[in-house]
């Protein structure tokens, strides 16, 4: 068993078989929607149509009249008893100003799908029929649908309280320095770099069910969810129900993504509406509303500068980053605004920089997080990097040997602050680009080019920011349990959705207490079972909520091997835990199963009075400041010339999370990252017309990526410890983040051949063929 | 995303289903495989009191050949697919089958509810138009026979009437040496074509092509047959058409008004066709000239 460095132990690094699976895998997993509650009532919104518009009236008699209908909740129902809306104790101390939340549209609407009523009924069915029948009366008024209109002068205010558009102006001051450096530069590349709307799309959309009981006063929800422990506050500050008569809990949830880290608006609607009626209601999102009125994510446009010397070195850069928060943003503003700046020089050494990041709103839906919220600035940079390197006739991986950050280097203080250490980009850039065989698919590339044959290649290298030490989302507890016959449970905070947290916490467990993995159990999800922990996001749950539990683990064992003391009169420190039994080093028969510990403990006379007799411990992790995880994504692509279509080659991912828990998760989650990040560049748009009408609400028209168009990933590993007590790195975000570069900066190199660029994602046949025609070819 | 309610009617007969459709009139309307219709009721962009279910009546089920190859409208697309009559008899219509959507939704979906939903981004009403096929169809008062050409007059809109059923659709039988290649371009696999080709080549015993058929779909707003291209093409020997198929393909682009949405343009469309024209019209003739691609 290794405590300490790299190598793997007996359960913890080794790809055991997931705990989850067979459930999942046999159609059994619990959803919101599996869950019925007695007498529960449905529900189904009422939304606005219009992106921008006035409240004449509402008129709700007819829905009110319809069979089954038991009642038709309007903002003058609901409004005036909501407390706050905004779901997490962080964003109430935000900087940033929080965009004017409320239950139910009264007095004008701010986007398509903006929330108007809400009806109650016996069915989902007849509630729908009921929406049908509530009119509401509107007088249109202009919207601004994208970044630019919102930024025009004289433009509709989305959110006239704020007097603005844009909330959030973060400018450096101008910095003679940069200005110096651009204008001697040998080099100096600009571009105008967009990333398109896409959404996190989880195959579970969402749902909850709320439950009040006006005689104990106790609101019971069942919950589609990220973090339970956060909702629980949420709920108890919006309906004023003390927080210890708040549970929520959780089943299997079908993918999160970041769309259910904060807890939405519409959930909390329900949850409100619940209250007051006295009953229970479930609501389960639809697809055209989990579209259309979910969240929405990326959509970010900057104007990128680049000075270089002669050789490709970078000398100063400009980042003037907007980003779209939408009309109604969930959890603060939604993005994470001068975050992105900050990340922007990523694993290269960027001596100077100027940037500025403002939020705009629009009468869009509301943005929210989504796997590597900041990653605007991976795709920026990487881009921008290929242009450089087409700008100095270099190669796109020599630009980035020139410029990368070294082992040396570190830790390294980027110009907007950040310090790197432990982290590995300049080997995963040679290991992803030898793997992939770069220089011979140069050769590969001329030769079909010599056919006419279009083929290219792209790199995304990037460092990924893993468990932020952010107020309550840079601790985490974990309690563990040694059960009276033997077998060991884990409660958590986290909320596991797709992240192995079943499998991996008890393979730590297992490794660290020193039972069989089969015998350990992991309870998350239930507010009123499991200690308050910040949910599952923002890469955290392996550096915090694994060393809580690592720290748990070894404390429940110092308890076991105390007691085990007693009853073999042995030393404790001569004593060793495995298998399930305690054991005097060196006389292996002189030993004590887990169960024999836990029966003396748990009857009158087992063990001498001094020893302790309570077999659980809590761990507690905080986090050291940011723990950064690296990797190099590389793939290969053919773009048809004909009907510009791209089909991607090979797909090469080179990545440093530390030390690994379990390498299969560890690919899984790369691989599904991969996934996202292919649907983004290639199929993915939430497309809005200039008046804010939504054109892709049904999957007819928003395009996710199936099992035909994700290739395969190769994987390989790098392992720098993570410089916490288990070495680890958190890695869950990376996928979605490099890929996107690396599959934009393939199908820009294979166009390049032909002097074709592209600016703009999505690649769709159509925008590839336009530039293609562009370009003559 | 819940219908509107309705009442669901299960006739075990064609008979028994027109007369509740005559009964019923416009609140009436005929489900089949409902991969089409459902999710429109779903997502209430139309609704009906009345659905008038003819996937389960036995009339409507089978495939024969009798001169023809005839396909029962009811029958799913995937029976089609694997019958080995229909690819001896029509391959092109057993080679167009497997683009439509993903195998679950051909397990559902029906032969006669794909033609008569006439999507015009669909692969089997431009087989249809392109090989003369004619559509049986019953009603309250008789039944009557509507050629292909004459069928499909709009997105989503035929000649049957209200009150009518198509019943089956018959194909005619090519006895000499033939190819057949549909090509079309996708966003994704399994998708509706943003652009796409069913091409037919009989040879004559002289090496000439006797009869030559090229649908379009995808492109305009009902299928499109390319007159033009079969024109040029007709008569010719094989390396004279072989010459002719770049020129031939240009002609197809240009015989329709291209339609401009969120997936591609007009433009782009004709572009693409031009060149899956030309593919289609390759693999074909080289596959009735028994050349092995
Ligand atoms: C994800 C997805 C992808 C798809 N991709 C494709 C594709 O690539 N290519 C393609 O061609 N199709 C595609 N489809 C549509 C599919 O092929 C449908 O099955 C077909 O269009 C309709 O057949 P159905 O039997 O399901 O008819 P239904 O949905 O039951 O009915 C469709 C329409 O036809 C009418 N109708 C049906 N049968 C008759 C009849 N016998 N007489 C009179 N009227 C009738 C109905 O009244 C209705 O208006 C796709 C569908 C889905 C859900």
């Amino acid at each position: 068993m290794s405590d300490h460095g790299i190598g793997a132990g007996r359960y913890v690094g080794q790809a055991v078989q997931r705990k989850e699976d067979p459930r999942l895998l046999t159609g059994h997993g619990r959803y919101v929607d599996d869950v019925t509650v007695p007498r529960m009532l449905h529900a189904a919104f009422v939304r606005s149509d219009l992106a921008a518009a006035t409240i004449r009236s509402i008129d709700v008699s007819e829905a009110l009249a319809l069979d089954g209908v038991v009642a038709v909740l309007t903002g003058h129902d609901l409004n005036g008893i909501a407390g706050s809306m905004q779901p997490s104790m962080n964003v109430e101390n935000s900087p940033f100003p929080c965009a004017p939340l409320r239950p139910l549209a009264v007095t004008d609407v701010r986007f398509v799908g903006d929330p108007v009523a809400l009806v109650v009924a016996e069915s989902r069915a007849v509630a729908e029929d009921a929406a049908e029948l509530v009119f509401v009366d509107y007088e249109p008024t202009p919207a601004v649908a994208t970044i630019e209109a919102a930024l025009a002068d004289g433009a509709p205010l989305v959110h006239p309280e704020f007097g603005t558009n844009v909330p959030v102006d973060f400018p450096m001051p101008a910095d003679p320095e940069v200005e110096a450096l651009f204008a001697s530069a040998a080099h100096v590349v600009e571009h105008r770099i967009v990333q398109h709307r896409y959404n996190p799309v989880p195959m579970e959309p969402r749902g909850v069910i709320a439950g009040y009981d006006n005689v104990t006063g106790e609101l019971d929800v069942w919950l589609s969810t990220q973090g339970p422990h956060e909702a629980r506050l949420t709920f108890s500050r919006l309906t004023g129900v003390p927080e210890q008569h708040v549970r929520v809990r959780m089943g299997d949830v079908g993918g999160g993504f970041g769309q259910k880290f904060f807890t939405g608006h519409d959930e909390q609607v329900v949850v409100l509406a619940a209250k007051h009626l006295g009953r229970a209601i479930k609501w389960i999102e639809d697809r055209r509303e989990n579209l259309l009125a979910a969240t929405h994510s990326r959509s970010d446009l900057a104007d990128v500068a680049l000075a270089l010397d002669a050789d490709g070195r970078i000398l100063a850069a400009k980042f003037d980053h907007v980003e779209d928060a939408g009309a109604f943003p969930v959890g603060g503003l939604g993005g994470v605004g001068p975050f992105v700046s900050m990340l922007f020089p990523g694993p290269y050494r960027i001596p100077k920089i100027w940037w500025r990041s403002r939020i705009v709103c629009t009468n869009t839906c509301g943005r929210g997080a989504y796997r590597g919220p900041w990653m605007f600035e991976t795709t920026a940079r990487e881009e921008i990097l290929d242009v450089a390197a087409r700008a100095v006739g270099i190669d796109p991986r020599e630009i980035r040997r020139i410029n990368v950050v070294a082992d040396d280097d570190q830790p390294y203080n980027t110009a907007t602050g950040m310090m790197f250490e432990r982290v590995t980009p300049a080997t995963t850039l040679e290991h992803a680009t030898q793997v992939i065989d770069y220089d011979g698919f140069r050769a590969t590339q001329a030769a079909a080019f010599a056919e006419g044959r279009l083929l290219g290649i792209g790199i995304g290298l990037y460092i990924e920011p893993t468990s932020s030490p952010a107020g309550s989302l840079g601790v985490e507890a974990a309690k563990v349990r040694l059960e009276p016959g033997g077998s060991v449970t884990v409660f958590l905070g986290t909320a596991a959705h797709g992240q192995s947290i079943e499998t991996t916490m008890a393979q730590v467990v297992a490794e660290h207490l020193g039972v069989p993995y089969e015998q350990v159990a992991v309870i998350q999800g239930d507010t009123d079972r499991t200690p308050f922990g910040g949910g599952t996001g923002g890469s955290r749950t392996a550096v915090i909520a694994g060393n809580a539990t690592r720290l748990a683990a070894q404390r429940v064992r110092e308890k076991v091997v105390e007691v085990a003391a007693h009853l073999l009169e042995a030393a404790p420190e001569d004593l060793e835990v495995a298998d399930g039994r305690v054991a005097v080093r060196g006389t292996p028969s002189r030993a004590v199963t887990l169960a024999e510990v836990a029966t003396a403990v748990h009857n009158v006379g087992g063990v001498a009075v001094d020893v302790p007799r309570v077999l659980e411990a809590t761990g507690r992790y905080e986090t050291q400041g940011m723990t950064w995880s690296n990797a190099c994504h590389v793939c290969t692509v053919e773009v048809d010339r004909v009907t510009g279509q791209v089909t991607i080659g090979r797909y090469v991912v080179s990545e440093d999370c530390g030390r690994m828990i379990n390498p299969m998760v560890v690919e899984g989650q790369v691989q599904g990252g991969v996934a996202q990040g292919v649907g983004g560049v290639l199929y993915e748009h939430f497309v809005y017309d200039d008046d804010g009408n939504p054109l892709t609400t049904t999957f007819l028209d928003y395009l996710l990526p199936t099992a035909v168009e994700v290739p395969r990933v190769e994987i390989d590993h790098v392992v720098t410890d993570g410089g916490n007590p288990s070495g680890v790195k958190g890695m869950g975000e990376g996928g979605a983040i490099g890929s996107v570069p690396a599959v934009f900066n393939a199908v820009a190199d294979a166009l390049s051949l032909v002097g074709a660029t592209v600016l703009d994602q999505p690649l769709t046949p159509l925008r590839v063929v336009e530039a293609l025609e562009a370009a003559g070819a | 995303m819940k219908a509107a309610p309705f009442d669901h009617h299960a006739p075990e007969s064609v008979a028994d289903a027109a007369a509740l459709l005559a009964e019923h009139g416009d609140e009436a309307k005929v489900l089949a495989g409902g991969q089409s219709l459902l999710p429109m009721l779903a997502m209430r962009l139309t609704r009906f009191e009345h659905l008038v279910d003819v996937s389960r009546v036995p009339e409507l089920h089978g495939i024969t050949t009798d001169g023809d190859l005839r396909i029962g409208a009811s029958t799913p697309q995937a029976v089609a697919e694997h019958d080995p009559v229909v690819a001896d008899a029509v391959p092109l219509v057993a080679r167009a089958i497997p683009h439509i959507g993903h195998f679950q939704i051909r397990n559902r979906g029906t032969v006669g509810g794909s033609i008569a939903h006439a999507d015009p981004a669909s692969e089997l009403p431009a087989v249809a138009l392109a090989l003369d096929a004619v559509l049986e169809v019953a009603g309250a008062t008789g039944t009557r026979e509507i050629a292909a050409t004459d069928f499909f007059e709009g997105t989503w809109s035929t000649a049957l009437a209200d009150d009518e059923i198509l019943t089956g659709v018959r194909f005619p039988v090519w006895t000499g040496r033939q190819g057949a290649a549909v090509r079309e371009v996708a966003r994704r696999s399994g998708d509706f074509a943003i652009a796409g080709v069913a091409a037919a080549v009989e040879l004559d015993a002289a090496d000439r092509v006797a009869r030559v058929a090229v649908g379009l779909f995808g492109v305009a707003s009902t299928p499109v047959r390319a007159s033009a291209t079969e024109a040029a093409l007709t008569g010719a020997s094989v390396a004279e058409a072989t010459a002719a198929l770049a020129d031939a393909a240009l002609a197809a682009a240009d015989g329709f008004d291209a339609v401009d949405d969120l997936h591609a343009t007009g433009a782009y469309r004709r572009r693409v066709t031009t060149h899956l024209v030309q593919t289609a019209l390759t693999a074909a003739i080289q596959e009735a000239s028994g050349v092995r691609a």
